[in-house]
C-alpha cells in the first residue's frame, strides 16, 4: 500500500508550463463555500500540486492524472468495474474494492462502466465557457453575501494561463476573485494572475526551510520570495487587493510556538501593511476516507482534533506579532477534558 | 460575546399571565384535543366529543335538503349550542368544538347529478386528475372590522327583500341562510358578554373583576358594532376566525398589519395602548386560534413598502410565545430592511419555519398575469401553504385538488413502448420528441377529464358545500345572493390545482434522454418493462438510471428539462376552463400531501425510483438527490418562471451545525432569501433543527422537551410528536443540509 509521504513526490512540473491548456483540470467546483475568502463563494478546486504535504486534506488534488477512486457506500457489489478494466487492475477483498495503482492506466473505463457512480474519476476538465457558466449561476448570492469566486487546489499557479484569463473574465463581470495558493511556482505564474485578483489567500505552513522540505517536499525560499513579490504588488495595485495568510495547525509539523513565532515575525517585519488577516486553521481528520478511496494510508490516520489548550498558546504567540482583529482561528477544536 | 449590533430586540420576556395561557395551550396541543387525523395538532377547534344535539338539528328534524337556508340553520344551531367559556388569565376569549362537516354531510350524494359526478370523478382520478377543492381562500376580515354585524345583517336583509320581491327564490333562500348565520354570530358574542358580566359581578378580586368587565363591555359592543379600540378589534378578529373555521376548511386571514394598523395607531396616539399590550393581545389570539395564516409586509397600492409598526407587533407576538403558528413575511425589493432582518432573526432563533418567507413581487406579478387589474392585484396576500389570493374576492379552490404527473408519464411510457413494438416507426426506435408529444397528449387527456368533473361539481358546489360565513365577509355574495363557491359569487374564480411528481418526471425524462435516446444503452421498451416489474432483476440498470443527473443540483440540462415540463403543464392547463365564468385552470408547483398519498397509485419510474417510494415533494428534489448543497438547489428551484403558477415553495431543512458557530444567523437567512427572491424564487420554508433530536423524538415522544417541537409538515405546522410515523419519517428523510456546501 502506498503511504502518503513528501519523499515520493517528485516535483516534475514545478513551473506548470507543461499544464497550459484550453481547459482547466479540476477536482471539484463547490458552491456556497464560506471558508475560502469573504462572503459566500464558489470554490474551484484545481488538480495538480507541486507540494505534497504530509497532512494534505485533498490527496486527490495532488496528481495531474484523472485517478479513479472507489466509494464504499455507493457500491452495489456488481463487479462490473473488475470485468471492465482492460489492465485487470481492480480486485476485491474483505475490505472492499481496490485499484492496483501500478497497473492502473488511468483510462476511466471502470468509472464509465460503474452503474452506481461508486467508481469515479477524480478530475474534470472545464472549458472557459463551461466554467464561467457554472460559476455565474450564483452571482446573486455573491452580491448578497459579499462573496465571489475562489480558485483553490491543488495549486492554481500551475495552470496559470487559464486561471489568469478566468479571473480576468470574472472581474469583467464584476465578480470578486480570490487566489488560494501555496506560492510554490515561478514568479511569472503569479505575475500573470495578480492583476485580476482581489484576495490572495497565501499559505505559510512552516517557517524553517528544512522542516518545510521534510513535511511538504520542497523548501520555502521560493514561496517566501513570491510572498514578498505579491505584497509589493498589492502595495502598488490600482484595484482593491488584500492578502490573507493561512497557516494550517498540524500537530508535530506546524503547530509549535517556534514556527508560529517565525511566521509571525516575518509577517510583522515585511508585509503587515498589506496582510488583513492571518488565519490559523486547526487540523481535522475528516479526510481519512479520501485516502481510503485512493488506496492510500494517511500519515495522520487516527489523529484527533486539537484541544483548546493546545491552540491557546499558539494564538498568544501569534498575537505578539499581529493584532487581534487580524488573527482568526478556524477549524475543529476539541474542548479540554 | 456577540459584537453584532442588532437593530431589534432579540427576544421578549413572557409575563406571568402569558405563561399561564401558554401552559394551557401546550396542554391542548398534546392531549389530542387539537389532533387532526394523522396530520398532527392541526385544528382550530377543540375536540370534546360529538355534537350532543344531533336529533334536534334542523336538517334532521326537517329532513336533509341541499339548500343554503338549511345549511345556515344547521350552522346557527351548532353555534347556538356551543357553550361559552372564559379561562383564567384570558382577555381574548372564545373557542369552538365542531365544524359543519361534523353535523352535516358535505358531499354530493344528494345532488341531482351525483351519479354523473361520481362517474366523472372516478374517470378523472384514474387518469391522475384528483378533483374537488374546498376552502383555502381568504375572506376580507376588514368587512367585519369596519362594518360590524348589525350593518352586515342590514345588508343581508336589504338584499333578501330585493330578491324576495323579484321572486328569485334561489337567491332569497341563500340570503335567509346568511341571516340565520349572522344572527347566530351576534347571539354567540352576546352570550360571552353575558357570561363575562356575571363573572364580573361574582368576582371578589378587583383585578379579576376588571378583567371580566373589560371582556363584557367589549363583547357587548362588538356583537353589534364595529370595534372601537385595538383590543376590541383583536377580539372581533378572534370571533370572526372562529366563525369562519366553523365552516370547516383552512383559510388565510389576510394582511393583518394593514387592517389592524388604524386601530393600533389610534389607541397608541391617544395613549390608550402600549406596544407591549398590543403584543400580548395578538399573542393571546395566536394561542387561542392555533396557527392561522396571517401575512405582513408587501407593498401598498402606490408600490411603496407596506410595513408599519403593526407588522412588527404581529411578529413580536409570535416571538413572545413561539409555538405552532403560520405567519408569512412578504418580501419585496424595497421592504424595510430592519423589519426583514427581524423576520429572519425570528426564523433563525425559533428555527420552526415561522415566518414563511415569500416573494410579494412575484405573487403580484402572477395576479396581474392572470388578468386581475392593478387596483385589486396589489391587495394580494400569502394565505396558506404555497398559495395567495385577493382577500374576499377570490375563490379558486386552492390547494386540495391535484394532478399526479407520474400517472400521466406512465401512460406516455406505455404508448412509447407500443409505438416501438407495433408501429415500428419504419424500423426506427422512438425518438425523444415523439415521446414528449405522447406526454403532452396524455396531459391533455387528464385535463379534459378533470375539467369535466370540475364542471359537474361547479354546478352544485354552492349548495352542497357552501362556505357561507366566509362568503358573508367577502365582496359579492350578500349583494348577489350567491355563495362564493358558486359561479360568480365572487369575481376571481380560477381553478387552482397542485401537482405531484413533477421532479420525478423531470429526472425520469433526463435519464431516458441520456441513456436511451442519446447513448442508446437500453431500448425504450427495456426500460418500460423494467419499470413495470419494479426493476426486478435489473438492479444494474436501475443504478444507471438512478445515477443520472438529478433535479436540485443546479445542473443546466436537468433544470432546462424541468422548466420545459413546467411550461408545458402551465400552457396545457390554462387551455381548460371551469364553469365559474369560464375562468382557466391555474397550476401550482406544490404538493400538499399528494406526494405521499399517490405513491402507490403508480409503479417504478425511470428516475430509478422503486414502486411505493414517496415522490419528491412539490419542487423539492427527490429525497437524497440534492448533493451539491443549498445554493445549487435554490438555483434549480428558481429556474421556472414562477409568475405562471399559483405558488411553489422550497423546504430548506438545515441543521444547527450548518451555521458553524456563526452568531448572526439572521444575516445568512436574509442574504440567502434575498438572492433567491431576486433570482425568481417564490417561497422559502426554513427549519433549523437538529436531526438527532427529531430521531430521538420519534422514539421518545414522552420526553418533556419534545412536547413543543414544532415543524412545518408541508404547508402547515404541527407538533412533531403528534404526527403519524410515516410523516415523521418523510420529514426526517428530507433534512439534508448540514453544511454550507
Amino acid at each position: 500500500m502506498r503511504v502518503s509521504s513528501p519523499k515520493v513526490n517528485l516535483i516534475i512540473f514545478i513551473d506548470g508550463d507543461n499544464m497550459q491548456k484550453e481547459t482547466l483540470l479540476t477536482i471539484d467546483v463547490s458552491h456556497g463555500t464560506t471558508h475560502d475568502g469573504p462572503g459566500m463563494r464558489t470554490t474551484v478546486f484545481v488538480k495538480g500540486c507541486p507540494l505534497h504535504c504530509l497532512w494534505c486534506q485533498n490527496p486527490e488534488s495532488i496528481g495531474i492524472k484523472n485517478e479513479v477512486w472507489w466509494s464504499q457506500p455507493d457500491c452495489i457489489g456488481c463487479e462490473s468495474c473488475m470485468k471492465a478494466c482492460p489492465n485487470s487492475a481492480i480486485f476485491g477483498d474483505e475490505r472492499g474494492i481496490h485499484v492496483d495503482r501500478t497497473k492502473c492506466a488511468v483510462c476511466g473505463t471502470c468509472a464509465d462502466t460503474c452503474p452506481s457512480s461508486a467508481m469515479s474519476r477524480q478530475g474534470e476538465e472545464y472549458t472557459m465557457d463551461k466554467l464561467m457558466r457554472e460559476v455565474l449561476k450564483d452571482r446573486l448570492y455573491y452580491k448578497q453575501f459579499g462573496g465571489g469566486v475562489t480558485c483553490s487546489g491543488g495549486e492554481p499557479l500551475l495552470q496559470y494561463e487559464f486561471v489568469s484569463e478566468f479571473f480576468m473574465n470574472l472581474q469583467a463581470e464584476g465578480i470578486s476573485t480570490a487566489l488560494d495558493t501555496c506560492g510554490c511556482a515561478p514568479q511569472k505564474n503569479l505575475e500573470a494572475i495578480l492583476p485580476y485578483t482581489n484576495y490572495i489567500l497565501y499559505d505559510m505552513k512552516i517557517f524553517d526551510s528544512d522542516k518545510h522540505k521534510e513535511f511538504t517536499g520542497a523548501e520555502n525560499k521560493l514561496i517566501l520570495e513570491n510572498l514578498l513579490y505579491a505584497a509589493e504588488y498589492v502595495r502598488r495595485a490600482d484595484h482593491p487587493m488584500e492578502i490573507w495568510i493561512r497557516t494550517p495547525l498540524i500537530p508535530g509539523a506546524t503547530a509549535y510556538e517556534e514556527n508560529i513565532a517565525g511566521i509571525g515575525e516575518f509577517i510583522r517585519d515585511n508585509i503587515l501593511d498589506v496582510v488583513t488577516r492571518w488565519e490559523m486553521c486547526a487540523f481535522n481528520g475528516v479526510c481519512t476516507a479520501k485516502y481510503d478511496k485512493l488506496d492510500m494510508k494517511w500519515a495522520y490516520d487516527g489523529q484527533g482534533a486539537m484541544a483548546k489548550s493546545e491552540i491557546e498558546p499558539l494564538k498568544q504567540t501569534a498575537l505578539k506579532y499581529v493584532s487581534e482583529e487580524k488573527l482568526l482561528v478556524t477549524g475543529m477544536v476539541r474542548e479540554d477534558a | 460575546m456577540s459584537n453584532v449590533q442588532l437593530p431589534f430586540i432579540p427576544k421578549f420576556e413572557q409575563s406571568e399571565r402569558i405563561k399561564v395561557l401558554e401552559a394551557r395551550n401546550q396542554e391542548l396541543g398534546t392531549n389530542g384535543q387539537r389532533q387532526y387525523d394523522t396530520y398532527g395538532d392541526h385544528r382550530c377547534w377543540l375536540n370534546i366529543g360529538p355534537f350532543p344535539k344531533m336529533d334536534e338539528l334542523p336538517s334532521r328534524v326537517q329532513g336533509y335538503r341541499m339548500d343554503n337556508e338549511q345549511w345556515g340553520a344547521d350552522y346557527a344551531f351548532m353555534l347556538d349550542n356551543t357553550e361559552e367559556a372564559i379561562y383564567p388569565c384570558e382577555t381574548i376569549v372564545g373557542e369552538i368544538h365542531w365544524e359543519v362537516k361534523c353535523i352535516r354531510p358535505m358531499n354530493f350524494k344528494s345532488a341531482p347529478n351525483s351519479d354523473e359526478i361520481e362517474e366523472l370523478r372516478e374517470r378523472s382520478k384514474k387518469l391522475g386528475g384528483h378533483p374537488n377543492a374546498y376552502g383555502h381562500t381568504c375572506p376580507d376580515v376588514n368587512i367585519v372590522l369596519t362594518q360590524g354585524y348589525d350593518k352586515i345583517l342590514e345588508r343581508i336583509r336589504k338584499s333578501l327583500a330585493k330578491y324576495t320581491e323579484l321572486k328569485n327564490e334561489r337567491r332569497a333562500n341563500y340570503l335567509r341562510g346568511l341571516e340565520h348565520i349572522c344572527c347566530a354570530c351576534i347571539r354567540f358574542i352576546e352570550r360571552y358578554a353575558k357570561l363575562a358580566d356575571r363573572l364580573a359581578n361574582e368576582a371578589t378580586d378587583e383585578s379579576e373583576k376588571a378583567r371580566f368587565r373589560k371582556i363584557a363591555d367589549c363583547c357587548a359592543n362588538i356583537a353589534h358594532k364595529a370595534p372601537a379600540t385595538f383590543y376590541e378589534a383583536v377580539q372581533t378578529l378572534q370571533f370572526a376566525i372562529l366563525f369562519d373555521r366553523s365552516v370547516g376548511h383552512g383559510n388565510g386571514y389576510g394582511r393583518m398589519d394593514l387592517y389592524m394598523y388604524p386601530f393600533y395607531k389610534k389607541d397608541k396616539d391617544e395613549g390608550k395602548l402600549t406596544r407591549e399590550e398590543a403584543r400580548e393581545y395578538i399573542a393571546e389570539m395566536y394561542m387561542k386560534l392555533r396557527g392561522q395564516f396571517f401575512s405582513f409586509g408587501g407593498r401598498l397600492e402606490d408600490g411603496s413598502d407596506a410595513t408599519n409598526e403593526m407588522s412588527w407587533v404581529a411578529l413580536e407576538a409570535y416571538d413572545l410565545v413561539g409555538d405552532y403558528n403560520n405567519l408569512g413575511v412578504m418580501w419585496h425589493s424595497d421592504i424595510d430592511k430592519d423589519y426583514y432582518d427581524y423576520a429572519c432573526d425570528v426564523l433563525a432563533r425559533h428555527g420552526e419555519s415561522i415566518p414563511v418567507l415569500v416573494n410579494w413581487d412575484l405573487m403580484y406579478a402572477a395576479q396581474l398575469r392572470s388578468g386581475i387589474p392593478e387596483s385589486e392585484a396589489w391587495k394580494v396576500v400569502y394565505s396558506g401553504c404555497q398559495w395567495f389570493c385577493i382577500p374576499g374576492q377570490e375563490w379558486c379552490g386552492h390547494d386540495t385538488s391535484y394532478l399526479n404527473l407520474i400517472t400521466i408519464m406512465e401512460r406516455a411510457l406505455a404508448r412509447g413502448a407500443k409505438y416501438e413494438q407495433y408501429r415500428g416507426n419504419n424500423g426506427e426506435p422512438i425518438d425523444f420528441e415523439t415521446f414528449y408529444g405522447f406526454y403532452v397528449e396524455e396531459l391533455h387527456r387528464t385535463m379534459r377529464a378533470f375539467q369535466d368533473v370540475e364542471a359537474a361539481i361547479d354546478r352544485v358546489r354552492g349548495y352542497t358545500q357552501p362556505e357561507m360565513y366566509t362568503s358573508m365577509i367577502s365582496h359579492g355574495p350578500i349583494e348577489r345572493g350567491l355563495d362564493m363557491t358558486a359561479p360568480r359569487g365572487v369575481d376571481i374564480q380560477y381553478t387552482s390545482l397542485n401537482i405531484a411528481g413533477i421532479v420525478n418526471v423531470a429526472d425520469s425524462f433526463i435519464a431516458l434522454k441520456n441513456l436511451v435516446f442519446d447513448k442508446k444503452l437500453y431500448t425504450f421498451r427495456e426500460v418500460v418493462n423494467a419499470c413495470n416489474n419494479d426493476w426486478e432483476g435489473n438492479e444494474i440498470m436501475r443504478q444507471k438510471f438512478l445515477n443520472q443527473p438529478k433535479y436540485g443540483n443546479g445542473i443546466s440540462e436537468v433544470d432546462d428539462m424541468y422548466v420545459r415540463l413546467c411550461d408545458t403543464l402551465q400552457e396545457v392547463a390554462e387551455g381548460y376552463v371551469n364553469q365559474r365564468g369560464g375562468q382557466p385552470m391555474r397550476p401550482s408547483l406544490y404538493s400538499f400531501m399528494s406526494h405521499l398519498e399517490s405513491k402507490d397509485d403508480v409503479g417504478a419510474t425511470p428516475d430509478g425510483r422503486h414502486k411505493g417510494e414517496v415522490f419528491a415533494q412539490g419542487i423539492n428534489p427527490q429525497a437524497g438527490m440534492s448533493k451539491k448543497g443549498l445554493i445549487p438547489f435554490a438555483n434549480s428551484a428558481s429556474a421556472a418562471d414562477m409568475r405562471k403558477f399559483q405558488g411553489g415553495s422550497i423546504q430548506v431543512d438545515i441543521q444547527p451545525k450548518f451555521f458553524d458557530g456563526k452568531e448572526d444567523r439572521y444575516s445568512y437567512i436574509r442574504n440567502f432569501s434575498t438572492a433567491f427572491f431576486q433570482g425568481g424564487g417564490m417561497q422559502i420554508n426554513m427549519h433549523i433543527m437538529d436531526l438527532k433530536k427529531l430521531e430521538d423524538a420519534m422514539d421518545h415522544p414522552e420526553k418533556p422537551e419534545y412536547r413543543n417541537l414544532v415543524v412545518r409538515v408541508t404547508g402547515y405546522c404541527a407538533r412533531f410528536i403528534t404526527m403519524s410515523r410515516e410523516y415523521q419519517e418523510n420529514f426526517v428523510s428530507r433534512m439534508n443540509h448540514s453544511s454550507m456546501n
